[in-house]
């Protein structure tokens, strides 16, 4: 027998999930990825290097800017273009819009529907409406953010190798410092709430992150020692979905707020440091729906972090200069932490500057194989237990904390 | 006053950006919220009507024949269907590769597992009759709101007709084309976005498609040729959000 959930809602994309009983028991569980494939590798072959970071930016829209800031640092390292502190901490900033806009949308919009038991924010409203126009807040900043950085709110085009087309003023960095001051008690207060749920899913047995915060030259896992994508993730296509499935020495794996928490939570900012020690305990258990609880304490580190951004860059004064870009043959691989995990965006070059190959790996098809895995824990947990709906509905809040970007995952280019 | 407005959400193969953007209209979601209600929109609810909509909006493109069955159900179902962004439009990006789908599959997932039933990437226009197209990449929020709200109050939607230039002039931007050289599609591309990349000092890249009517896709080929840009490259770029034949 199987048991169907219909295709999701309330995540980014299509997809859906069939639960295999068999004598009564759950024995499979297989994750579908039916949004369509999109074919973003392809797209990127033959390209000249200037254009593929708007391109790639249509990977995703609650991510565009992650797939933008990956793919310049793909092609710089290429290059072999190194950009100076400025143009880096700009992109943070940007990239922490991202994180904010991305979370917010996620912990207030798509899961509290679930802790108040309501189908969706809207309706959920006209009791919580606080809580709503909270999140409402979040996310507008965080987009503010983006259009500042990325051009738009959505798929600018504004990060370019090399630098920007547009630097912001000293008005637009001063008013950051300041809101971001401000809307830090939202976030702390949801912080509350998410560490007050009881833990559901999967313990993920390893973590992966990049080397550093938001980015890194290259990924670490428990034992911190960094590593090349290439040297221990493996991806495989699968018969009954449009993504592949990633493992790291075989093993399924978790990547996402989860996750640099626990591989960096030295790195946060002083009260996400300290919110971070308070739930400590709870989070190293490793439970998949404690995600929800991490992307919250990164609520606060993301608004602790762009007012830090915007201080130093007032402080010091912004030079808008860009650095030049000469194409040269290369290859490069770009890092970067999505709001739901790694990203990985590598490209070879050749002389011309055109793309001669690309591959993507994005933190959905990083966690393909465990929100299978923790399906197939919950719903063994569920089976036999609880009627038949509430089973469904259970799963797929499983599904919801990892924050999946279905749309994201469905292009992995074999050449 | 009449009974609100039932409108449905419909997303088929796209990056999610055009369903996200009705969000993004924030407090102005809410006023939408007076004269509609939703029956249905998969990333914000997980209500499930199956009813008969007013309007149905419907972003991304036909790319599998799942894709298909839902934009055929949310043709039936509504009396006035929008397509929605510029994958629903014109095809956008995943219909620009010109491979046969086997090849393409073949290219991606190896031969090792073929996934599913896809088909090859075609905007929502090619293969339903649609009451309004909105492009944009993704479209601008205001344009749609303005739609939605002019329906509401039994007013023929109005449709911008000018090309981004005109927004250049406008907001008084340099030209990137002329003055940088930089490749810039906005001579030929539908306006309504306020010409919001030139603001970045970058060139249009011509996500709102083609703008329909007198437009002369032969003069902005010859200016970037005399900008030193190659045919294939040119081509690439015409090609790449709408299918424009230079
Ligand atoms: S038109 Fe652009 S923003 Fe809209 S769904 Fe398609 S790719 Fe995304
Ligand atoms: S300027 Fe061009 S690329 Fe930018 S939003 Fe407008 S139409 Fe799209």
């Amino acid at each position: 027998m199987i048991i169907e959930l219909r295709e999701f809602t309330r995540v980014e994309g299509n997809g859906k999930a069939e639960i295999v009983i068999e004598n009564g028991e759950v024995k499979d569980v297989r994750l579908k990825i039916v949004e369509g494939p999109r074919f973003f590798e392809l797209l990127t072959l033959g390209r000249h290097y200037y254009d593929v970071p708007d391109l790639e930016a249509r990977i995703c829209a609650i991510c565009y800017l992650a797939h933008s800031v990956a793919s310049v640092m793909g092609i710089e390292r290429a290059f072999g273009v190194e950009v100076p502190g400025e143009i880096q901490l700009l992109r943070e900033l940007g990239l922490i819009g991202e994180l904010l806009e991305s979370h917010a949308l996620h912990l207030y919009l798509l899961v509290a529907p679930d802790v108040f038991r309501y189908p969706d924010a809207i309706r959920m409203a006209t009791k919580h409406g606080e809580l709503v126009k909270e999140g409402i807040a979040l996310k507008a900043f965080g987009n503010r953010l983006r259009e500042l950085i990325g051009g738009r709110e959505i798929h600018g085009i504004n990060v370019k190798p090399g630098g920007f087309g547009r630097y912001p003023t000293t008005e637009e960095l001063e008013r950051i410092e300041r809101e971001s001051e401000v809307l830090l008690r939202f976030a702390k207060r949801t912080v509350r709430l998410f560490a007050s749920l009881e833990p559901y899913g999967e313990r993920a047995g390893h973590f992966l992150a990049t080397d550093g915060y938001l980015w890194g030259e290259r990924l670490i896992a428990e034992g911190k020692e960094p590593f090349h994508y290439t040297e221990r993730i493996e991806e495989h296509s699968l018969v009954y979905s449009f993504a592949k499935q990633s493992r790291y020495n075989g093993e399924p794996f978790l990547v996402g707020a989860l996750a640099r928490l626990l591989l960096k939570g030295e790195q946060l900012t002083p009260e996400a440091k300290r919110l971070f020690e308070e739930h400590r305990e709870k989070l190293e258990t490793g439970y998949v729906s404690y995600n929800n609880l991490a992307q919250a304490i990164e609520l606060v580190y993301a608004l602790e972090r762009a007012g830090e951004i915007a201080k130093t860059l007032l402080d010091k004064g912004i030079s808008s200069e860009n650095v030049s870009v000469e194409p040269k043959e290369g290859e490069g691989i770009g890092y970067v932490e999505a709001p739901r995990g790694v990203l990985v965006h590598h490209y070879r070059i050749d002389s011309s500057g055109k793309i001669a190959y690309s591959n993507i790996i994005t933190p959905t098809a990083m966690n393909h194989a465990m929100i299978e895995k923790s399906l197939l824990r919950e719903a063994k947990v569920l089976y036999g237990n609880v009627d038949e709906m509430e089973m469904v509905q259970r799963l797929e809040e499983t599904v919801r904390a990892f924050d999946p970007c279905i749309s994201c995952s469905v292009h992995i280019v074999k050449l | 006053m009449m009974g609100k407005l039932k409108l449905g959400v419909f997303e088929l193969t796209d990056c999610g950006g055009c369903a996200l953007n009705v969000l993004f209209l924030y407090e102005k979601f809410f006023d939408l919220l007076e004269f509609y209600e939703i029956g249905e929109f998969h990333m914000a609810s997980n209500l499930h009507e199956k009813d008969h909509y007013d309007v149905a909006l419907v972003t991304g493109t036909v790319s599998t024949h799942r894709d298909l069955k839902v934009l055929r159900e949310a043709r039936n179902r509504s009396n006035y269907l929008i397509a929605l962004g510029t994958c629903a439009t014109h095809g956008n990006v995943q219909g620009s590769i010109e491979m046969p789908i086997r090849e393409k599959l073949k290219a991606v997932y190896g031969d090792e597992g073929n996934p599913m039933r896809a088909i090859d990437s075609k905007p929502v226009v090619e293969h339903v009759a649609v009451d309004l197209a909105i492009p944009g990449c993704p479209y601008n929020k205001e344009e749609l709101y303005q739609a939605l709200m002019d329906m509401a109050k039994g007013i023929d939607p109005v449709r911008p007709d000018y090309p981004v230039c005109v927004e250049c002039k406008l907001n008084e931007y340099e030209c990137v084309l002329v003055k940088k050289g930089l490749p810039c599609l906005g001579p030929i591309t539908l306006g309504g976005c306020n010409a919001i990349c030139i603001k970045s000092g970058l060139g249009c890249i011509g996500c709102r498609g083609p703008l329909p009517g007198e437009v002369n896709p032969a003069s902005e080929y010859e200016i970037l040729k005399s900008k030193g840009y190659d045919d294939e490259y040119i081509v690439r770029k015409f090609k790449t959000f709408a299918r424009w034949e230079p």
